[in-house]
């Protein structure tokens, strides 16, 4: 019995070592036309690997996207959870094993991740000329076509906008901080209700944080500059340290993750968080998660504007079929109900001007936020995305020079 | 041979893949075989402290659970005739840890239920004045999460030894030789008990060592215990430094391994033990 069980067992692996080998030569899709992809997309099924933290863009995806492209190109979308990290390991993991079959199609990203996936080559393009759609995107605008200082040349397709701002409740919290001297003296009337996560939120914060202290919101543009970096980094670490007694926990430890204080946000620990997505201000308060009293701002000196984007993986089985996705999930239609108040409300990543005459129109119609802040409203204090290196390094000392210290 | 399979086989696979990864001779980044992860390691003293740290909260997890068991089994082992109550006692041990670790975040936050009901109560005015409980100092919140996992579980086995080493008749023929209760539970009881354990204590506190979703949740930034420590320089930002976290799991591994081989090697034990 037990014999006949591992000759099972090895036959069972055989045959899938067997499978593995010879992958059948992909066609070179970057010299198809789009209607030869469109051919070939149809029928088949595509693996996109998305961050599932959030309960309404998992319902835009499950009940709007999911059966409108199997019943529009007869596509069928499997959805895989998995953000920034999981993405990377899992490529670099099929990298080392020499896999030409991905388990995966394509991938939502932002900066981090796509500058992490260039390095190791694990996006396949470019690609996003191909889309018909791309038409309605501008490309020339900096916030899109620039992801972390490092040009898009279409290896990823923009799929949405926003910006990192800061929120407080107006009614506990009438005039919040909005410049690092004024932050300084809120802590100080105010100890314990205010903190740095220990993620890419609170890294971006530390970003905006060193964009004011180099006196202009373009301070940090432009191409990593070691000597700029220790300047301001050792200023920024000597005002968090001086200040840190006043922070939650008396600054002796601090959240792993941006998620944790919302949490507190909404249970008055803190009065004070933050988050791209303006805030995500709009959908918490629909929630309940958060009181109707809570408002969204951008620091003085500005907060981060950035993109983020759809990739397809370097191994890729599908990618006329991950193509054909990405043009559905730019087209008009699909960022007119992403964008929709009781939905996603996302911000278009589409040009409005560029649109034909209806979408123009009805884009125009959506209705304002309730309870945050717009993009627009926000716009005047944007800035763009420092080189990666300010990120890595910032990661880096932050635990060096604050957390261990 | 199917254990061989099963278990060996992949275990010695990951080690081996971890071992080349640390010297940098296969990785996607790595540029081939280098030193520089393991001296890197070694002399930023980041492991080191996470050792001594996870071996601090370990054992004094273990020592607590193993007390409060051994106190509960000796004092109230009639009570376990009762149903109602052994239910209770049992009932953790189907809790996971990674639930454990939020119940005692939603009980011991300063804005959880304690924090709340004190504040209810006017004993404190401000969530601040509530004892730091969780994402504390002195890891008091992973402690209490541990004791809750590991004590019916303690008391589940004492009680069993209690029965199969008649412990019972023995303290009765203690007393007719004229001991007291607490030379019977000094002299007699407990060193029965912690001799048939002593194998499962240890075991318990490798266990907790390598603990990772409950010092996820109710850890602190730094130090960390050494699977968060780990696995957070795994999946670290900079791609070129995540061998340094395969220099910890090869380091981990080997002092666990030869931990557990020298516990299992010394046969003397191995007969009268649990």
């Amino acid at each position: 019995m037990m014999q006949r069980f591992l000759f099972f067992l090895l036959f069972a692996i055989t045959l899938f070592l067997m499978s593995c080998e010879n992958p059948k030569e992909s066609r070179n899709w970057k010299q198809a036309s789009w209607q030869e992809i469109e051919q070939q997309a149809n029928g088949t099924t595509v693996n996109f690997m998305m961050w599932q933290g959030s309960p309404i863009v998992n319902d835009y995806i499950n009940n709007y996207v999911k059966p409108t492209l199997k019943e529009k190109h007869n596509i069928t979308l499997n959805i895989s959870s998995g953000q920034g990290p999981e993405i990377v390991q899992l490529m670099m993991g099929e990298k080392q094993a020499g896999s030409e079959k991905g388990q995966v199609d394509m991938v939502w990203i932002n900066g981090e991740t796509f500058f992490q996936l260039r390095k190791i080559e694990g996006l396949w393009g470019p690609f996003t000329e191909k889309l018909p759609n791309s038409q309605y995107i501008d490309f020339n605008n900096p916030f899109i076509g620039i992801d972390f200082q490092q040009e898009i040349n279409g290896m990823e397709c923009p799929w949405g906008i926003n910006q990192f701002a800061f929120v407080y409740d107006s009614i506990k919290t009438p005039a919040p901080p909005k410049t690092l001297a004024e932050l300084e003296t809120f802590v100080k009337v105010n100890p314990g209700t205010f903190t740095i996560s220990n993620d890419f939120s609170g890294m971006t914060l530390l970003k905006c944080y060193m964009a004011e202290l180099s006196g202009s919101p373009d301070g940090l543009d432009g191409e990593f500059d070691q000597q700029k970096y220790d300047t301001l980094s050792t200023q920024l670490w000597e005002y968090i340290n001086r200040n840190r007694k006043y922070f939650w926990k008396e600054g002796q430890t601090f959240p792993k993750e941006h998620s944790k204080m919302d949490q507190m946000f909404s249970s008055g620990e803190i009065l004070l968080t933050y988050g791209f997505s303006e805030g995500g201000i709009e959908e918490k308060v629909l929630q309940g998660l958060f009181p109707e009293s809570t408002k969204g701002y951008a620091w003085k000196n500005g907060t981060i504007l950035n993109s983020n984007y759809l990739g397809i993986t370097y191994n890729a089985t599908n990618k006329a079929g991950a193509m054909q996705v990405i043009n559905f999930l730019i087209s008009p239609e699909a960022q007119l109900k992403r964008a929709e108040p009781s939905g996603m409300n996302a911000n278009p990543v589409l040009d409005i001007s560029k649109l034909p005459t209806e979408y123009k129109d009805k884009f125009e119609k959506i209705t304002a936020r309730q309870y945050g802040p717009s993009l627009d409203e926000l716009s005047e204090n944007a800035i763009k995305e420092p080189a990666p290196e300010y990120m890595l390094n910032i990661y880096e000392d932050f635990r060096t020079y604050v957390i261990e210290k | 041979m199917l254990f061989v399979v099963f278990a060996v086989l992949p275990f010695t696979l990951a080690f081996g893949y971890a071992l080349l990864y640390s010297f940098g001779i296969i990785g996607v980044v790595n540029e081939g075989f280098t030193l520089s992860f393991w001296k890197e390691v070694f002399t930023s003293g980041t492991l080191g402290t996470s050792f001594l740290y996870s071996g601090i909260i370990a054992a004094v997890g273990v020592f607590l659970s193993v007390s409060l068991a051994l106190w509960v089994v000796l004092k109230f082992k009639e009570g376990f005739n009762n149903k109602y109550l052994s239910f209770i006692i049992y009932m953790p041990l189907a809790v996971p840890g990674i639930v454990s670790a939020f119940f005692t975040y939603q009980l011991f936050a300063q804005s959880g239920f304690f924090a709340r009901l004190s504040y209810q109560l006017n004993w404190i005015e401000t969530a601040q004045q509530f004892p730091d409980l969780v994402n504390d100092n002195w890891a008091i919140g992973i402690i209490i999460t541990f004791i809750s996992l590991l004590t019916p579980f303690f008391i589940l086995l004492y009680l069993n030894i209690y029965k199969d080493e008649r412990i019972e008749e023995l303290s009765q023929l203690s007393r007719a030789l004229g001991a007291n209760k607490k030379q019977i539970a000094l002299k007699v009881s407990l060193p029965i008990m912690l001799k048939k354990s002593w194998v499962l204590i240890v075991l318990y506190f490798i266990f907790l060592l390598g603990a990772y979703e409950v010092p996820l949740i109710l850890g602190q930034e730094s130090p960390q215990m050494l699977s968060v420590l780990i696995l957070r320089e795994l999946k670290q930002f900079d791609l070129t430094k995540t061998s340094e976290g395969y220099v910890m799991a090869v380091v981990y591994t080997v002092v666990i391994m030869s931990a557990t081989i020298f516990i299992f090697s010394r046969k003397k034990l191995r007969n009268n033990a649990y």
